[in-house]
């Protein structure tokens, strides 16, 4: 009987209807006819296999690199099949056999059937996630099992059926198959014609009612058809075309550091119906902001593992995303295990600052932080960043010939140098900071109590993890337990650090910055300062900024700013805004996970596409991606409600506030923008 | 209503002919250290195979067995 060769997917499912109304048993072949793989060569699913078998051979103190552990394992697989070969016709290898040998092998003595099950786990995970089920295909089989037809899945592979089951389940489809058969449980495969004799024999199916679907024009096509079977072939040329570029994507990746990262894109996107139709904020979420934080996500995870960090506090509200994220990707990055613990830490700037000056007092540099935002002008602004009632220190300011609303930032109209001079005065005056003391007294504890709780005190090393920019969080964190004998050794991990003013590292209190540091220079990741706001409003968790620790009998609460007046309510607009965007950065996070498993490539690996991605997506973006990325509201409690004066700061308006028909019709302006950026950090 | 891969097989939103352009302005701006950035070969091959891979993919899968001339320079030039 001869075999049909179809060209689309629709043609054949089309024919493949028609076809299917007289028979009894229709049967799939797995790969590359009911799932595609995302990879064009599925060998290459075997290195990360090898890598975590590295790693577990580190656990048990036996040194392997991932290479030889590859190289052992293809000569096991081939002895199998030579071995295979003088008793069958077709050469098969069973996976369970060899990869015990391999393991037995590798762990000697300390091998036992866990490993094998640990092993074998990891391998089908990888599978998994390397499969995708044809969208077409799915629907027609739930159409066939619904009419009552047989479904029976039939692949030449090292898997045993066993495994292919789990491999089915995984992709939904385990309800709608009646039989798996895989070459690896009997050794009679299709290559060589015997597996359909055998499987018509045992299923007493008769080959006149049963209709093959299959790729593969010998075993598939040719063969079915030797033993009267009815067969049908698809050549999918998109499917050609969509691996020849997975391949070109790769093998310029081994060479040319650049495309590495573009790999990985290639890899985690999503393919048939994963690849639905959204908005074009979830794209975004998916394509830009996924990966970037999927690849600083991943450098946490390594840092935390190298400098034996044992808890790791994601602050509060990036932090929420960050946290989601890693719980999604890192299980799958570092299957070996020994990772750190999580926990998800309620502070805020304006929580941290009050508590900060409760045993050192308000330092001149940390009053000086309350007048970098324009929209802080005097002492009251002072107050309120720190959580201190002005009327308190009515006395101390008239001793200093001040006010509460004397300005005392330049910004401002009636700034007079004179006046900073003399709040700098103040802030040495022993009685003013004793009033500061007795005043956070209480936050403070309560901050402590909350940090008790989550075990800040607990371990010797921490990680807080949060967006950035200068690191203030931090900075007032550290001051705030500083004095405790037990304040653990804080390791501050930022997405960017901008550093606006100098940070007081010292060996219990670091600062970095993984995407962006400012003490390192970095021009193209440098375009992160075009449009920060956005990277925090697309990680910013759905809750209402802390404003506040306060003491109460039984510990503490926590006290969160109110979302009804017209603050809250445009956060909360913001919120269900960028609900795609986040989702999308969300749904990356897994196939980020398996791609950058996968690959076994690291941050360096990456940080040539991270680069291109931030000057392609900030310094040079398209008029409607500013109009749709560009955030809607932005809540900065830091910053106070006064206008300073009409000429402060006045410049070049930044290329994502510009309007959308400069953005449109400006041929120069990107230019202009980055020159003035170029400069900038020249400069500093 | 976008998918995050278009038909192309390309990433919506950072297809492949915005990275060339960004590649030939690099030429004359400074932008940062892409490690050598992506070369003009590459660029080539790969916008050929997102542009156009699908008629030319259709034509091997229906007349490959004719096309023993495009094989050899394929396969001459290794792309």
């Amino acid at each position: 009987m001869d075999f049909t060769t179809y060209y689309s997917l629709a043609s054949m499912v089309k024919a493949g209807r028609r076809k299917a109304s007289d028979k009894d048993v229709i049967s799939f072949d797995l790969f590359d006819t009911l799932f595609i793989r995302r990879i064009h060569n599925p060998d290459l699913v075997k290195l990360p296999v090898a890598r975590y078998i590295t790693e577990l051979a580190e656990q048990h103190d036996r040194h392997w690199h991932w290479r030889k552990v590859q190289q052992l394992r293809d000569d096991i697989e081939r002895r199998h099949r030579a071995e295979t070969g003088t008793k069958f016709i077709d050469h098969e290898a069973c996976y369970p056999l060899f990869m015990h040998e391999l393991l037995e092998e590798i762990f000697q003595n300390s091998y036992d059937e866990v490993l094998l099950e640990k092993v074998t786990d990891y391998e089908l995970a990888m599978e998994n996630s390397m499969l995708v089920p044809r969208r077409m295909l799915v629907d027609w089989i739930k159409e066939l099992a619904g009419a009552g037809k047989k479904i029976f899945i039939i692949s030449d592979m090292y898997l045993p059926s066993t495994h292919l089951r789990q491999v089915i389940k995984y992709a939904g489809l385990g309800e709608w198959i009646d039989e798996v058969i895989s070459s690896a449980d009997s050794f009679l495969a299709k290559a060589s014609g015997k597996a359909y004799p055998m499987i018509a024999e045992k299923y007493s199916v008769l080959p006149s009612a049963w209709l093959h679907v299959g790729d593969n024009p010998i075993s598939d096509g040719l063969r079915a058809g030797e033993n009267g079977i009815e067969a049908m072939i698809i050549h999918d040329p998109r499917e050609d075309q969509r691996k020849s570029i997975v391949k070109r994507y790769y093998n310029y990746g081994v060479n040319e550091p650049f495309w590495r990262g573009r790999i990985l894109q290639q890899l985690m996107a999503p393919l048939e119906s994963e690849n639905g139709k959204n908005s074009v904020l979830y794209s975004e979420g998916y394509n830009f902001l996924g990966p970037l934080i999927g690849v600083f996500i991943q450098q946490v995870a390594r840092f935390c593992r190298e400098k034996k960090i044992t808890k790791v506090f994601f602050l509060s509200r990036e932090g929420w995303t960050f946290k989601r994220y890693w719980e999604k990707a890192v299980p799958h990055l570092f299957p070996a295990g020994d990772l750190p613990e999580i926990d998800y830490l309620y502070v805020s700037r304006m929580a941290l600052a009050g508590a900060s000056c409760a045993y050192q007092g308000l330092t001149k540099i940390n009053a000086g932080i309350a007048f970098l935002p324009t929209g802080n002008r005097d002492f009251r602004d002072v107050c309120r960043i720190f959580s201190l009632r002005p009327e308190a220190f009515t006395s101390h300011l008239a001793k200093f010939n001040l006010k509460a609303d004397t300005c005392l930032s330049p910004a401002h109209e009636g700034y007079d140098p004179e006046s900073r001079k003399n709040f700098d005065e103040l802030l040495e005056d022993a009685s003013f900071q004793e009033e500061v003391k007795r005043q956070t007294q209480e936050p403070s504890l309560a901050m402590q109590r909350y940090f008790a709780q989550a075990g800040m005190f607990d371990h010797k090393n921490v990680a807080l993890v949060d967006i950035g920019w200068l690191g203030t969080i931090q900075r007032f964190l550290f001051e705030a337990i500083a004095h405790r004998p037990d304040c653990p050794t804080c390791f501050g991990l930022l997405f960017g650090a901008t550093r606006g003013i100098s940070y007081p590292e010292s060996e219990k209190n670091i600062l970095k910055g993984i995407m962006y540091d400012r003490n390192c220079f970095d021009l193209a990741a440098s375009t992160l300062f075009y449009a920060q706001d956005i990277f925090e409003e697309a990680c910013r968790a759905p809750h209402p900024t802390l404003n506040g620790y306060k003491l109460t009998e039984e510990g503490f609460e926590l006290t969160f700013r109110q979302t009804d007046d017209a603050i809250g309510q445009a956060e909360l607009e913001q919120d269900g805004y960028f609900v795609p965007l986040q989702q999308g950065i969300i749904d990356s996070a897994e196939r980020f996970a398996a791609a950058a498993a996968f690959l076994g490539y690291h941050f360096d690996d990456w940080k040539p596409w991270i680069n291109y991605l931030f000057v392609s997506k900030l310094a040079f973006p398209r008029a409607k991606e500013v109009a749709k990325i560009r955030h809607r509201h932005h809540l900065d409690d830091f910053h106070g409600s006064k206008n300073p004066r009409s000429n402060f700061g006045k410049g070049l308006v930044p290329l994502w506030s510009q309007p959308q028909p400069q953005l449109k019709f400006n041929p120069f302006l990107r230019m202009r923008c980055f020159f003035s950026h170029l400069r900038r950090r020249i400069n500093e | 209503m976008k998918s995050p891969l278009n038909k192309r097989y390309d990433l919506e939103g950072l297809e492949i002919s915005r990275l060339a352009r960004l590649a030939l302005w690099r030429k004359i701006v400074p932008m940062g250290n892409f490690r050598g950035g992506p070369g003009g070969k590459c660029l080539a091959v790969l916008m050929f195979l997102h542009y156009l891979g699908y008629p030319l993919y259709l034509a091997l899968a229906r007349y490959g067995n004719r096309l023993h001339l495009l094989r050899r320079i394929v396969v001459k030039y290794r792309f």
